[in-house]
Protein backbone atom coordinates (compact mmCIF):
# COMPACT_ATOMS: atom_id res chain seq x y z
CA UNK A 1 0.00 0.00 0.00
CA UNK A 2 2.69 2.39 1.08
CA UNK A 3 4.67 1.55 -2.05
CA UNK A 4 5.40 4.07 -4.41
CA UNK A 5 4.51 3.58 -8.13
CA UNK A 6 6.58 5.97 -10.51
CA UNK A 7 6.05 7.05 -14.03
CA UNK A 8 9.29 5.94 -15.91
CA UNK A 9 8.52 2.30 -14.46
CA UNK A 10 4.88 2.15 -16.04
CA UNK A 11 4.84 0.35 -19.52
CA UNK A 12 1.67 0.27 -21.62
CA UNK A 13 0.24 -3.07 -21.12
CA UNK A 14 0.96 -3.58 -17.42
CA UNK A 15 -1.62 -4.83 -15.42
CA UNK A 16 -2.46 -3.68 -12.11
CA UNK A 17 -2.46 -6.30 -9.00
CA UNK A 18 -5.72 -7.57 -8.99
CA UNK A 19 -7.83 -6.89 -6.31
CA UNK A 20 -9.90 -9.65 -5.20
CA UNK A 21 -12.60 -8.81 -2.32
CA UNK A 22 -15.73 -11.65 -1.82
CA UNK A 23 -18.41 -8.84 -0.14
CA UNK A 24 -20.77 -10.52 2.63
CA UNK A 25 -23.81 -9.01 4.41
CA UNK A 26 -21.87 -7.09 6.97
CA UNK A 27 -19.96 -4.94 4.57
CA UNK A 28 -22.73 -4.05 2.82
CA UNK A 29 -24.82 -2.56 5.15
CA UNK A 30 -21.54 -0.57 6.76
CA UNK A 31 -21.46 0.48 3.26
CA UNK A 32 -25.36 1.04 3.09
CA UNK A 33 -25.14 2.86 6.42
CA UNK A 34 -21.82 4.68 5.46
CA UNK A 35 -23.86 6.16 2.56
CA UNK A 36 -27.32 6.30 4.09
CA UNK A 37 -28.79 4.06 1.47
CA UNK A 38 -32.21 2.86 2.62
CA UNK A 39 -32.75 0.79 -0.57
CA UNK A 40 -34.41 -2.80 0.14
CA UNK A 41 -33.13 -4.22 -2.54
CA UNK A 42 -29.79 -4.32 -0.76
CA UNK A 43 -30.57 -6.01 2.48
CA UNK A 44 -33.99 -7.22 2.42
CA UNK A 45 -33.94 -10.47 0.87
CA UNK A 46 -37.68 -11.05 0.28
CA UNK A 47 -38.20 -7.77 -1.26
CA UNK A 48 -34.95 -8.53 -3.73
CA UNK A 49 -36.06 -12.10 -4.51
CA UNK A 50 -40.10 -11.76 -4.33
CA UNK A 51 -40.86 -8.38 -5.68
CA UNK A 52 -37.73 -8.09 -7.71
CA UNK A 53 -36.84 -11.40 -9.08
CA UNK A 54 -33.07 -10.96 -8.10
CA UNK A 55 -31.57 -14.31 -7.08
CA UNK A 56 -30.33 -12.23 -3.84
CA UNK A 57 -29.48 -9.14 -2.89
CA UNK A 58 -27.83 -6.96 -4.51
CA UNK A 59 -23.89 -5.74 -4.09
CA UNK A 60 -24.38 -1.68 -4.13
CA UNK A 61 -23.17 -0.28 -7.57
CA UNK A 62 -21.22 2.39 -5.72
CA UNK A 63 -19.48 0.08 -3.58
CA UNK A 64 -18.25 -1.57 -6.45
CA UNK A 65 -17.32 0.91 -7.82
CA UNK A 66 -15.44 2.22 -5.00
CA UNK A 67 -13.33 -1.19 -4.76
CA UNK A 68 -13.02 -1.09 -8.93
CA UNK A 69 -11.19 2.80 -7.49
CA UNK A 70 -9.36 1.16 -4.43
CA UNK A 71 -7.32 -0.95 -6.78
CA UNK A 72 -6.35 1.99 -8.83
CA UNK A 73 -5.10 4.19 -5.86
CA UNK A 74 -4.00 1.15 -4.10
CA UNK A 75 -1.88 0.84 -7.13
CA UNK A 76 -0.69 4.56 -7.52
CA UNK A 77 0.45 5.00 -4.08
CA UNK A 78 0.74 7.78 -1.47
CA UNK A 79 2.01 10.10 -4.37
CA UNK A 80 -0.38 9.00 -7.14
CA UNK A 81 -3.54 10.84 -7.47
CA UNK A 82 -6.84 9.60 -8.80
CA UNK A 83 -7.19 12.47 -11.65
CA UNK A 84 -10.19 11.07 -13.42
CA UNK A 85 -12.73 7.76 -13.29
CA UNK A 86 -15.20 6.55 -15.24
CA UNK A 87 -17.39 3.13 -15.01
CA UNK A 88 -20.60 1.63 -16.35
CA UNK A 89 -22.75 -0.51 -14.42
CA UNK A 90 -23.24 -3.86 -16.73
CA UNK A 91 -24.35 -6.37 -14.19
CA UNK A 92 -25.32 -7.28 -10.65
CA UNK A 93 -23.36 -8.73 -8.16
CA UNK A 94 -24.07 -10.93 -4.89
CA UNK A 95 -22.74 -11.29 -1.69
CA UNK A 96 -21.00 -14.37 -1.30
CA UNK A 97 -19.37 -14.48 -4.54
CA UNK A 98 -15.58 -13.12 -5.23
CA UNK A 99 -15.44 -10.20 -7.07
CA UNK A 100 -11.97 -8.96 -9.03
CA UNK A 101 -11.27 -5.06 -10.03
CA UNK A 102 -8.47 -5.58 -12.62
CA UNK A 103 -6.71 -3.12 -14.74
CA UNK A 104 -3.83 -2.41 -17.52
CA UNK A 105 -1.92 0.63 -18.75
CA UNK A 106 -3.57 1.95 -22.10
CA UNK A 107 -0.87 5.33 -22.23
CA UNK A 108 1.51 7.39 -20.98
CA UNK A 109 2.25 10.81 -21.19
CA UNK A 110 3.75 14.10 -19.51
CA UNK A 111 1.76 16.00 -17.04
CA UNK A 112 1.92 19.34 -19.91
CA UNK A 113 0.25 22.43 -19.77
CA UNK A 114 -2.93 20.53 -21.72
CA UNK A 115 -3.56 19.05 -18.09
CA UNK A 116 -3.82 21.97 -15.93
CA UNK A 117 -6.16 20.85 -13.48
CA UNK A 118 -4.05 17.49 -11.84
CA UNK A 119 -1.15 20.42 -11.68
CA UNK A 120 -3.11 22.55 -9.41
CA UNK A 121 -4.04 19.57 -7.60
CA UNK A 122 -2.81 21.07 -4.16
CA UNK A 123 -0.92 18.17 -2.59
CA UNK A 124 2.45 16.73 -2.91
CA UNK A 125 4.32 19.94 -3.89
CA UNK A 126 6.37 19.98 -0.99
CA UNK A 127 8.43 17.76 0.77
CA UNK A 128 10.53 15.32 -1.52
CA UNK A 129 12.17 16.85 -4.37
CA UNK A 130 9.81 17.28 -7.35
CA UNK A 131 10.85 16.05 -9.77
CA UNK A 132 7.25 16.42 -11.87
CA UNK A 133 4.46 13.96 -13.42
CA UNK A 134 3.20 12.21 -15.50
CA UNK A 135 -0.13 10.74 -16.64
CA UNK A 136 -1.02 7.41 -17.24
CA UNK A 137 -4.18 5.96 -18.33
CA UNK A 138 -5.65 2.86 -17.46
CA UNK A 139 -8.43 0.32 -18.70
CA UNK A 140 -10.53 -1.38 -15.62
CA UNK A 141 -12.85 -3.44 -14.70
CA UNK A 142 -14.69 -5.28 -12.28
CA UNK A 143 -15.61 -9.10 -13.09
CA UNK A 144 -16.68 -12.05 -11.65
CA UNK A 145 -17.00 -15.63 -12.80
CA UNK A 146 -15.16 -16.42 -15.62
CA UNK A 147 -14.81 -12.76 -16.31
CA UNK A 148 -17.92 -11.46 -16.45
CA UNK A 149 -17.77 -8.02 -16.93
CA UNK A 150 -19.94 -6.61 -14.12
CA UNK A 151 -18.48 -3.04 -14.12
CA UNK A 152 -16.22 -1.48 -17.24
CA UNK A 153 -14.20 1.76 -16.91
CA UNK A 154 -11.47 4.10 -17.42
CA UNK A 155 -9.02 5.50 -15.10
CA UNK A 156 -6.60 8.31 -15.50
CA UNK A 157 -3.56 8.60 -12.37
CA UNK A 158 -0.89 11.38 -12.35
CA UNK A 159 2.19 9.82 -11.02
CA UNK A 160 5.26 11.12 -9.67
CA UNK A 161 8.49 11.03 -11.67
CA UNK A 162 11.98 9.61 -9.88
CA UNK A 163 14.05 12.09 -12.15
CA UNK B 1 -48.56 1.68 -39.51
CA UNK B 2 -48.31 5.78 -38.00
CA UNK B 3 -45.50 6.88 -36.95
CA UNK B 4 -43.82 5.81 -33.27
CA UNK B 5 -44.87 8.64 -30.38
CA UNK B 6 -41.48 9.74 -28.95
CA UNK B 7 -40.63 8.43 -25.19
CA UNK B 8 -39.63 11.96 -24.28
CA UNK B 9 -43.12 14.33 -23.38
CA UNK B 10 -42.20 17.68 -23.94
CA UNK B 11 -42.07 18.68 -19.98
CA UNK B 12 -39.43 16.54 -20.12
CA UNK B 13 -37.43 17.80 -22.94
CA UNK B 14 -37.59 21.06 -21.26
CA UNK B 15 -35.60 20.76 -18.23
CA UNK B 16 -32.94 19.60 -20.48
CA UNK B 17 -30.45 22.36 -19.33
CA UNK B 18 -32.42 23.21 -15.97
CA UNK B 19 -30.36 22.55 -12.87
CA UNK B 20 -32.31 20.02 -10.85
CA UNK B 21 -30.75 19.82 -7.30
CA UNK B 22 -28.16 22.23 -5.45
CA UNK B 23 -27.14 21.02 -2.27
CA UNK B 24 -24.17 21.87 0.52
CA UNK B 25 -22.90 20.09 3.26
CA UNK B 26 -19.61 19.53 5.21
CA UNK B 27 -16.61 16.98 4.66
CA UNK B 28 -16.61 15.39 8.04
CA UNK B 29 -13.36 13.20 9.07
CA UNK B 30 -15.32 10.60 10.82
CA UNK B 31 -17.45 10.32 7.74
CA UNK B 32 -15.70 9.77 5.35
CA UNK B 33 -13.42 7.39 7.41
CA UNK B 34 -16.37 5.39 8.07
CA UNK B 35 -17.15 5.47 3.90
CA UNK B 36 -13.33 4.14 3.61
CA UNK B 37 -13.99 1.30 6.60
CA UNK B 38 -16.97 -0.03 4.77
CA UNK B 39 -15.35 -0.40 1.50
CA UNK B 40 -12.02 -1.83 3.64
CA UNK B 41 -10.18 0.88 1.95
CA UNK B 42 -7.24 1.21 4.28
CA UNK B 43 -5.11 3.72 2.85
CA UNK B 44 -3.47 6.18 5.33
CA UNK B 45 -4.19 9.18 3.57
CA UNK B 46 -7.23 8.71 4.76
CA UNK B 47 -6.73 7.77 8.42
CA UNK B 48 -3.16 8.81 9.45
CA UNK B 49 -2.43 12.93 9.01
CA UNK B 50 1.28 12.34 9.42
CA UNK B 51 1.74 10.29 6.74
CA UNK B 52 -0.57 12.56 4.75
CA UNK B 53 1.51 15.32 5.54
CA UNK B 54 4.56 13.60 4.62
CA UNK B 55 2.83 13.14 1.09
CA UNK B 56 2.32 17.08 1.16
CA UNK B 57 -1.34 17.07 1.88
CA UNK B 58 -2.15 18.94 4.86
CA UNK B 59 -4.14 16.64 6.74
CA UNK B 60 -6.36 13.29 6.30
CA UNK B 61 -8.18 13.74 2.81
CA UNK B 62 -11.38 11.91 1.45
CA UNK B 63 -11.67 9.34 -0.73
CA UNK B 64 -12.18 10.46 -4.18
CA UNK B 65 -15.34 9.26 -4.77
CA UNK B 66 -16.59 10.21 -1.06
CA UNK B 67 -17.28 14.08 -2.01
CA UNK B 68 -20.99 12.75 -3.65
CA UNK B 69 -22.14 11.80 -0.51
CA UNK B 70 -21.06 15.32 1.30
CA UNK B 71 -24.17 17.30 0.56
CA UNK B 72 -26.58 14.74 1.30
CA UNK B 73 -29.92 15.68 3.24
CA UNK B 74 -31.98 13.66 5.78
CA UNK B 75 -34.28 11.89 4.29
CA UNK B 76 -37.69 10.89 5.71
CA UNK B 77 -38.59 7.33 6.27
CA UNK B 78 -42.72 7.46 6.06
CA UNK B 79 -41.68 9.71 2.79
CA UNK B 80 -39.75 6.35 0.77
CA UNK B 81 -40.91 4.73 -2.38
CA UNK B 82 -41.84 1.15 -1.10
CA UNK B 83 -38.41 0.03 -2.07
CA UNK B 84 -36.95 2.23 0.28
CA UNK B 85 -35.57 4.88 -1.99
CA UNK B 86 -36.40 8.70 -1.74
CA UNK B 87 -38.02 10.56 -4.24
CA UNK B 88 -36.80 13.37 -6.29
CA UNK B 89 -33.51 12.71 -8.96
CA UNK B 90 -34.26 10.82 -11.53
CA UNK B 91 -38.22 10.32 -10.50
CA UNK B 92 -38.52 13.54 -10.62
CA UNK B 93 -38.03 13.26 -14.39
CA UNK B 94 -41.27 12.78 -16.01
CA UNK B 95 -41.39 9.79 -18.46
CA UNK B 96 -44.37 7.95 -17.68
CA UNK B 97 -43.80 5.89 -20.90
CA UNK B 98 -40.54 4.67 -19.31
CA UNK B 99 -41.13 3.51 -15.63
CA UNK B 100 -37.88 0.79 -15.72
CA UNK B 101 -34.86 2.65 -14.69
CA UNK B 102 -31.55 1.45 -14.32
CA UNK B 103 -28.01 3.23 -13.77
CA UNK B 104 -25.92 3.91 -16.82
CA UNK B 105 -22.61 5.22 -16.10
CA UNK B 106 -20.42 7.70 -13.89
CA UNK B 107 -17.41 10.01 -15.78
CA UNK B 108 -15.51 12.28 -12.41
CA UNK B 109 -12.70 14.29 -12.73
CA UNK B 110 -10.94 15.60 -9.81
CA UNK B 111 -9.64 18.50 -9.36
CA UNK B 112 -8.54 18.93 -5.41
CA UNK B 113 -8.77 16.99 -2.37
CA UNK B 114 -11.04 17.46 0.24
CA UNK B 115 -10.13 17.83 3.71
CA UNK B 116 -12.29 17.70 7.39
CA UNK B 117 -14.19 21.24 7.25
CA UNK B 118 -14.59 22.02 3.89
CA UNK B 119 -18.04 23.06 2.95
CA UNK B 120 -19.26 21.71 -0.82
CA UNK B 121 -22.12 22.70 -3.01
CA UNK B 122 -23.05 20.61 -5.14
CA UNK B 123 -25.17 21.98 -8.41
CA UNK B 124 -26.92 18.71 -10.61
CA UNK B 125 -27.84 19.92 -14.26
CA UNK B 126 -29.67 17.54 -16.02
CA UNK B 127 -27.37 17.70 -19.62
CA UNK B 128 -29.68 15.91 -22.01
CA UNK B 129 -32.67 13.70 -22.51
CA UNK B 130 -32.74 11.50 -25.72
CA UNK B 131 -34.27 8.70 -27.18
CA UNK B 132 -31.64 6.04 -28.17
CA UNK B 133 -32.60 2.28 -29.95
CA UNK B 134 -30.58 -0.77 -28.86
CA UNK B 135 -31.07 -4.28 -29.09
CA UNK B 136 -33.53 -4.64 -26.77
CA UNK B 137 -35.42 -2.07 -28.15
CA UNK B 138 -35.95 1.87 -27.63
CA UNK B 139 -34.80 3.64 -24.34
CA UNK B 140 -34.22 7.01 -22.81
CA UNK B 141 -30.63 7.97 -21.88
CA UNK B 142 -30.80 11.00 -19.53
CA UNK B 143 -27.27 12.85 -18.94
CA UNK B 144 -26.72 14.85 -15.72
CA UNK B 145 -23.54 17.12 -14.85
CA UNK B 146 -22.90 17.56 -11.40
CA UNK B 147 -20.42 20.09 -9.77
CA UNK B 148 -18.90 20.26 -6.55
CA UNK B 149 -17.27 23.54 -5.44
CA UNK B 150 -15.94 24.40 -1.89
CA UNK B 151 -16.46 27.41 -0.03
CA UNK B 152 -14.07 30.04 -2.24
CA UNK B 153 -15.66 28.63 -5.17
CA UNK B 154 -13.38 26.25 -6.50
CA UNK B 155 -13.75 23.43 -8.59
CA UNK B 156 -13.09 19.98 -6.27
CA UNK B 157 -15.33 17.47 -8.61
CA UNK B 158 -17.12 16.78 -11.47
CA UNK B 159 -19.20 14.14 -12.42
CA UNK B 160 -21.55 13.09 -15.97
CA UNK B 161 -23.75 10.67 -14.70
CA UNK B 162 -26.33 8.71 -16.77
CA UNK B 163 -29.60 6.56 -16.15
CA UNK B 164 -31.24 4.75 -18.78
CA UNK B 165 -35.56 4.35 -19.13
CA UNK B 166 -36.98 1.80 -20.66
CA UNK B 167 -40.64 1.18 -21.47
Amino acid sequence: MADQTYFEDINVGDAIPTLAVTVDETQMFFFSAATYNGHRIHYDKTWATEVEGYPNILVHGPLQAALLARAVTDWAGPDGRLVSYAIQNRASAFPGEELRFVGTVTGKRDEGADSGSAADHGAADHGAADHGRGLVDLEIRGEKGEAQVLMPGTATVSLPKRG
Amino acid sequence: MSTQESLIPPEATKLIGTEQARAAGIVEKKQFQRWAAAVKDRNPLYFDADFARAHGYRDVIAPPLYVQYVTLGITDPDALRPDGTPGGGAGDIPLPACPRRMAGGENWQFHAPLYDGDVITATRRIEDITEKSGRSGRFVLVTWLASYRNAGGELVAEARSSMIARP
